[in-house]
């Protein structure tokens, strides 16, 4: 049975104060120029603390960073050395127990996305291992979806059934509190540990919540029919006019696969510091480069850029949906904004349910 | 649609206490043996892993594969080419392709690599056991089949007849030729060609695939097949216009890799990874060559 409370606004930041002491924070954050992205806070009474606006990026740099050392090696360079040296040290990142709060569902959802990819397999990451234990979430469910949204398509929005250690919901401007959800033990534990900041919820707060996960549904400006595209790629449907627009307007910015939760591909490089010594740097990758399968010798198995948006979509919407039953998009919006050439997965899905316009007029959305 | 969750992760303590162990990302120190020139591109190293015990305990499968790691040169996957039942460390037939390969070229007996693995799933060694086994290779496509015709050749009570069809550009670049004639010897049926004639060669000259032509099949054939990915096609074709269901021809894939294990995506090939749904497949579980 999930336990249910209500928080009343102004003791949000108290309690977070309190949280602060025994977590890491991580939440969104309004900065001057007027972006929201989820930041680690420090100091709770020098940020504005943004539950308004959906942030610009998800929580995927906190898990698996833009670029990471791995390991640093030594080399032996002594031409006539008598013990040859080659060896690696590995660079773990440190163990922080982290509280995010204020996180959509979306981004909880790509989160257990990434643990199947890095720790569902036979090998697991322990990069990413040791950044994710002691991860708490407070999820913030999503009354009024943003312009790009369509997670209600996706499956797993605007509100969560599971994942989350605590999910709030605004009950809105008249009782000026969230409602409480405990999903997990830890949720559990916070609302225990700090009862005095909660109040058990009502019969009439758990009406309005669940009137306000109801209207949510109704308020998505995008329609997607990302289950339909599902059924029609399964189908072995070919996009094939899409792709060949894509492929002119795709700039290989990669900026699609970068702002993207669920996008993981990474490369590895070796970066020396001296002819003795080096880094081992792991850097976020992108499919839709033309390096991303070229091989040594130049020989490349997917050298077409409609071939390598092929490839983005189609891992998305056909082959994790083969795999783990189910798309790996979880509607966030964000490739729509991220892309001035309309190179988004909402227009992909349009064009296979014929509900597009195949992009060429205006953009849609903000 | 049924929309399933995903599985759970669990962070539980007994892996945990696992994870301080098993850094999959660490490469262990191997030292090269005796390294063998096969043509002007391609030598062959064999390497036993610096640390003792965890050479004692190495053991591979064919059809499996290393990464290896040069210094700041970064990694690549490559093929193991030498018999499982070795003793003492494994071999690596690598060409010079790239700056990594190039790098590799230039090392001698004696120096240290970075090596991780194994990785990939091998060669179905019980689909192959009593059945006659075709090999077709081109080039330094050999290198990953060298494993099971060694495997194979030494259980001559398990296996049925070994032939082989291997096609190289000229006499001179034909890789492990020095085993040929042991091959020979131990029952291996063996054809050469070659795609330019040269004066001191007597065999046949033309592709791999016109050596076929005389071959039949039947239902106990498997054949095992690579080379370069245009060879691999018409290979395939061509066994299949034999009669051969796709099921029953296997090959190995080469793609870029970083991690080898399934999580950097550089491998992706349709719902598959190469490298661990692969590197070894069979024709039925290939998709559609015009769309990779």
């Amino acid at each position: 049975m999930i336990e249910t409370q209500t928080l009343h606004k102004d003791y949000l930041r108290p309690l977070l104060r309190k949280l602060g002491k025994q977590y890491r924070l991580v939440g969104p954050v309004r900065n001057r120029f007027g972006d929201t992205l989820y930041i680690e806070i420090t100091d709770l009474d020098r940020v504005d603390i943004d539950l308004k606006h959906q942030p610009q990026n998800s929580l995927k740099s906190f898990f698996f960073p833009q670029t990471e050392p791995l390991a640093s090696y030594i080399v032996d360079t002594e031409p006539l050395s008598p013990t040859q040296l080659y060896s690696f040290h590995p660079l773990l990142p440190e163990n922080r127990p982290t509280l995010y709060f204020g996180v959509r569902s979306c981004d909880l959802f790509a989160v257990l996305y990434m643990d199947m990819i890095f720790l569902g397999g036979k090998h697991r990451d322990i990069y990413y291992e040791q950044r994710r234990r002691g991860a708490v979430f407070i999820t913030l469910g999503c009354n009024e979806p943003f312009a790009n949204c369509f997670c209600n398509a996706t499956r797993n929005g605007p509100f969560l059934e599971f994942g989350f250690d605590l999910q709030l919901t605004d009950l809105g401007p008249a009782r000026n509190s969230y409602f409480v959800e405990a999903g997990k033990a830890n949720g559990v534990k916070i609302v225990r540990k700090w009862a005095r900041f909660f109040t058990v919820s009502t019969k009439e707060d758990r009406r309005f919540q669940y009137q306000a996960a109801l209207e949510a549904r109704g308020l998505f400006k995008q329609l997607v029919h990302v289950d339909l595209a599902c059924q029609e790629l399964e189908k072995g449907c070919e996009p094939e006019d899409v792709l060949t627009d894509f492929s002119q307007r795709c700039q290989d910015c990669g900026g699609c696969a970068f702002i993207c939760p669920t996008c993981t591909c990474f490369s590895i490089t070796d970066q020396a510091r001296d002819q003795g010594s080096g880094e081992r740097i792991r850097s976020w990758d992108g499919c839709t480069f033309a390096g991303f399968t070229r091989m040594a010798g130049g020989h490349n198995p997917i050298d077409m850029r409609r071939h390598r948006i092929r490839k983005r979509f189609f891992h998305k919407l056909k082959h994790d949906v083969q795999k783990h039953g189910r798309p790996s998009c979880v509607g966030c919006g964000r490739c729509v904004d991220m892309c001035f050439g309309g190179v988004d997965i909402i227009r992909f899905i349009n064009a296979i349910t014929e509900a597009g316009d195949l992009g060429r007029g205006k953009k849609r959305g903000v | 649609m049924e929309y399933d969750t995903y599985p759970s992760c669990s962070l539980d303590a007994r892996r945990q206490a696992q994870a301080g162990r098993d850094n999959i990302y660490l490469p262990d120190q191997a030292i090269i043996r005796n390294i063998i020139r096969e043509n002007s591109l391609v030598n062959t190293y064999e390497l036993t892993l610096v640390d003792e015990l965890a050479n004692h305990r190495f053991s591979f499968q064919p059809g499996q594969f290393m990464m290896i790691s040069m210094p700041h040169l970064g990694e690549a996957p490559i093929s193991f080419s030498s018999s499982p039942d070795g003793e003492d460390g494994f071999s690596l037939t690598i060409r010079n392709s790239g700056r990594l390969t190039a790098a590799v070229q230039q090392l001698r007996a004696g120096d240290i690599i970075g090596v991780r693995g194994p990785y990939g799933r091998p060669f179905p060694a019980d689909r192959l056991e009593g059945k006659n086994l075709l090999f077709v290779a081109g080039g330094i496509g050999l290198a990953p089949l060298r494993p099971l015709i060694e495997y194979w050749l030494s259980r001559p009570d398990e296996a049925g007849n070994l032939t082989m069809f291997y096609g190289s550009r000229t006499p001179e670049e034909f890789c492990f030729n020095r085993d040929f004639s042991r091959w020979e010897q131990n029952g291996l049926n063996l054809r050469l060609t070659v795609d330019q004639t040269a004066e001191e060669w007597d065999g046949s000259v033309g592709l791999v695939t016109s050596l076929l032509d005389g071959y039949t099949i039947d239902d106990e054939t498997m054949a095992l097949v690579c080379g370069p990915g245009i060879m691999i096609r018409f290979v395939f074709k061509q066994l299949q216009a034999m009669g051969m269901k796709a099921e029953n021809i296997i090959t190995t894939l080469e793609r870029h890799m970083k991690c080898g294990v399934g999580i950097c995506g550089h491998c992706h090939m349709e719902e598959k990874l190469v490298c661990i749904d692969g590197p070894v497949f069979t024709a039925a579980e290939l998709p559609d060559p015009d769309n990779p």
